[in-house]
């Protein structure tokens, strides 16, 4: 076996039994240099196990995970191919930054300025000689990521790396990966929001109850989603009859009173309602988001309906199609709230990327 | 593996455990061979005169210049011991405590290497701490014992010879204990307890009621000790050596006073209790590769 200096990142049927607990089953995906790749799944899901196991740090029951070909002890200096940014990530609460980072540069076998380059990096430079028994959250993790660049590894792997990061840290943060994706490097980060990481992600592995659930692009999933038009209308069931009679079947009533038409756009609708004459005082074109299908995707675990898993190539649900059996979709987390006038089709809290 | 020593070390010196424990062990080792040298120095009153005399013939000097300081050292550094037990205990259980475990084995070609140089590490530090134990002991019989019952320069070198295998194995004894239990409060609650406590009353207790007398022969406690304390024992003809008509419960007392009760002579502890630290060694290295680091 030889390092084959790709950084790519490939597991195979990967498995993990703790005692009765299956962890993670048979899960199976590959991470491409140049992207970053989102691995998301609820609480629980398998996540932090399997970045585990990928890492050496817990052994699997069955199947492989490698880095650039290799187990990851089979990599030779390990940390200057791969850096990890783990959950929990441990510091002696006493031992400062700096002095942290001078223990792991010299197991890594770097020179000791190499310290000072990281914390130059993550913006802690200030906080050189502070213990992280004082240092919040934040800082943690930023201390967390100056350790995982030590080595100025090829491929980056971060748990929930956005935790306890404010927002001006987890922007931070996504402009960074993205930097360094950009270099033509790994970067796998994982997260149970997709919200959290979608403005970084290029590539996402959904997993749900130890399964892969989607393997694929983001665009391919955003693209697979159908549009809706909410109209206001002054007497619904007229608009309904109008819509119906005009050839749209997919329609539904919101809890607002507005009518919700899938699978067209506003334009269409807004000729259909000027033949009938109909009144309507507003409309606007809806999108599901990410997160909705992500919830979709991954929610069987929690109701004990029967388990499908997408195997790649990706076929994504629709995203406005009929809810996997036992879903029950909770409406008014989806609704735009009355007298709210939403701006994009893509509404999500980081901005455009 | 050059590389991961020097991390090892640079962990132990950028935290006060080292020192914080070291502290402790000088005041213990100064204080009891300074205890325990003012008592020996008039141990010669526990003994009938007609054993010292046959003790003193045996040896062939005069009654009045036996090496009592060397049964007072032997105390002094057997009970200075316990903190680098403690501190080989921090090693590895204190790496999972802070969870700092999981960026050594992350930056570490594998878990061997890391165990390798952290064996190497605490094999130096386990040195400094007897060496430093015995110059505190050293220091204390000097003070309450006469000069014609200190012992002799090559008795003394030979006791800090004793003493720096007796750290060492100590060192490697702690993070092995340490790495079975995974727990460094556990480890250190219950070996304070056993080491200083437990061993000391079971010994007394066996050869009070049942005249077992080598007991502390081959428990861990019994045999760190009879490193050092068996080459006191041993000057007076109660370890290692026999002195024709010395009795069994002068020896023992001998022994006793010499912090090993039941040892049989300064290798034979060194040598089970290697048998014990390599029992705890392994078992530690064992449950280590395999452990899932969650």
């Amino acid at each position: 076996m030889q390092n084959d200096g790709s950084g790519r990142i490939l597991v195979q049927n990967l498995s993990k039994t703790f005692g009765p607990v299956a962890a993670v089953q048979n899960l199976s995906f590959a991470v491409e240099p140049g992207s970053v790749t989102g691995f998301l799944g609820p609480n629980g899901a398998g996540k932090t196990t399997t970045l585990r196991m990928l890492l050496g740090l817990v052994t699997p029951t069955a199947g492989t995970a490698t880095i650039s070909g290799l187990p990851y002890h089979h990599l030779g200096s390990p940390a200057r191919i791969v850096g990890a940014v783990l959950e929990n990530e441990g510091f002696h609460p006493k031992r400062t930054a700096r002095n942290h980072l001078r223990v792991y540069a010299s197991a890594i076998g770097v020179p000791d300025q190499r310290a000072d380059e990281v914390l130059g990096l993550v913006g802690l430079s200030g906080a050189a000689n502070r213990k992280p028994g004082e240092f919040s959250l934040g800082m943690r993790q930023r201390l967390a990521l100056a350790t995982a660049l030590l080595g100025n590894p090829q491929v980056l792997v971060l748990d929930e790396p956005a935790n306890g990061l404010d927002p001006e840290g987890i922007l931070w943060l996504r402009n960074f990966l993205r930097a360094y994706a950009r270099e033509g490097r790994t970067v796998l980060v994982s997260s149970h929001l997709l919200s959290e990481v979608e403005q970084t992600i290029d590539q996402v592995v959904i997993i749900s109850h130890g399964m892969t659930r989607y393997y694929g692009s983001l665009d391919q999933l955003r693209a697979s989603q159908q549009t809706r038009v909410l109209i206001q209308a002054a007497d619904p069931n007229a608009l309904v009859k109008a819509l119906q009679e005009g050839g749209y079947t997919q329609v539904e009533p919101t809890p607002d009173g507005r009518v919700a038409v899938l699978g067209a756009t506003r334009q269409q609708i807004g000729d259909l309602v000027a033949k009938s004459g109909l009144a309507v005082y507003g409309m606007e074109e809806d999108r599901a988001d990410l997160e909705r299908l992500f919830f979709q995707l991954t929610n069987g675990a929690y109701t004990g309906a029967p388990q499908y898993v997408q195997q790649q190539p990706p076929s994504p649900p629709g995203g406005w199609g009929p809810p996997p059996p036992g879903y029950g979709p909770p409406q008014q987390q989806y609704q735009v709230p009355p007298g709210y006038q939403q701006p994009g089709p893509q509404q999500g809290w980081g901005g455009q990327r | 593996m050059g590389k991961l020593i020097t991390a090892e070390f640079r962990k132990t010196l950028t935290t006060k455990s080292w020192w914080g424990l070291m502290i402790p062990a000088v005041i213990f080792a100064f204080g009891f061979a300074l205890g325990w040298g003012a008592f020996a120095n008039e141990v010669g009153d526990v003994l009938d005169s007609d054993q010292t005399q046959r003790i003193a013939d045996a040896l062939g000097i005069s009654t009045g210049n036996l090496p009592m300081g060397l049964l007072a050292i032997g105390h002094g550094i057997n009970i200075g011991l316990t903190f680098p037990v403690i501190f080989g205990v921090f090693a590895l259980a204190g790496e999972y405590s802070k969870k700092t475990i999981t960026t050594t084995f992350l930056t570490a070609p594998n878990r061997v290497s890391v165990l390798s140089a952290k064996m190497v590490t605490y094999t130096i530090w386990g040195a400094v701490y007897g060496l430093v134990v015995a110059g505190a002991a050293s220091l204390g019989i000097a003070c309450t014992v006469d000069s014609e019952r200190l012992p002799t320069s090559g008795q003394w070198l030979a006791v800090v010879g004793a003493a720096v295998l007796a750290g060492i194995l100590a060192t490697l004894f702690g993070i092995g204990v340490g790495a079975v239990w995974n727990s460094v409060v556990g480890s250190v609650i219950t070996l304070t307890i056993y080491l200083l406590v437990v061993e000391n009353v079971l010994v007394l207790l066996f050869y009070g009621l049942w005249r077992i007398d080598w007991l502390g022969g081959i428990l861990p406690n019994g045999t760190m000790n009879g490193i050092v304390g068996a080459i006191g024992a041993q000057a007076f003809g109660a370890a290692g050596v026999k002195v024709p008509g010395l009795d069994d419960e002068a020896k023992w007392t001998l022994q006793y006073v010499a912090g090993a009760p039941g040892a049989f002579s300064w290798w034979a502890s060194a040598l089970i209790f290697l048998a014990w630290t390599a029992v705890f060694f392994v078992g530690g290295w064992a449950s280590n590769q395999r452990r899932d680091i969650t």
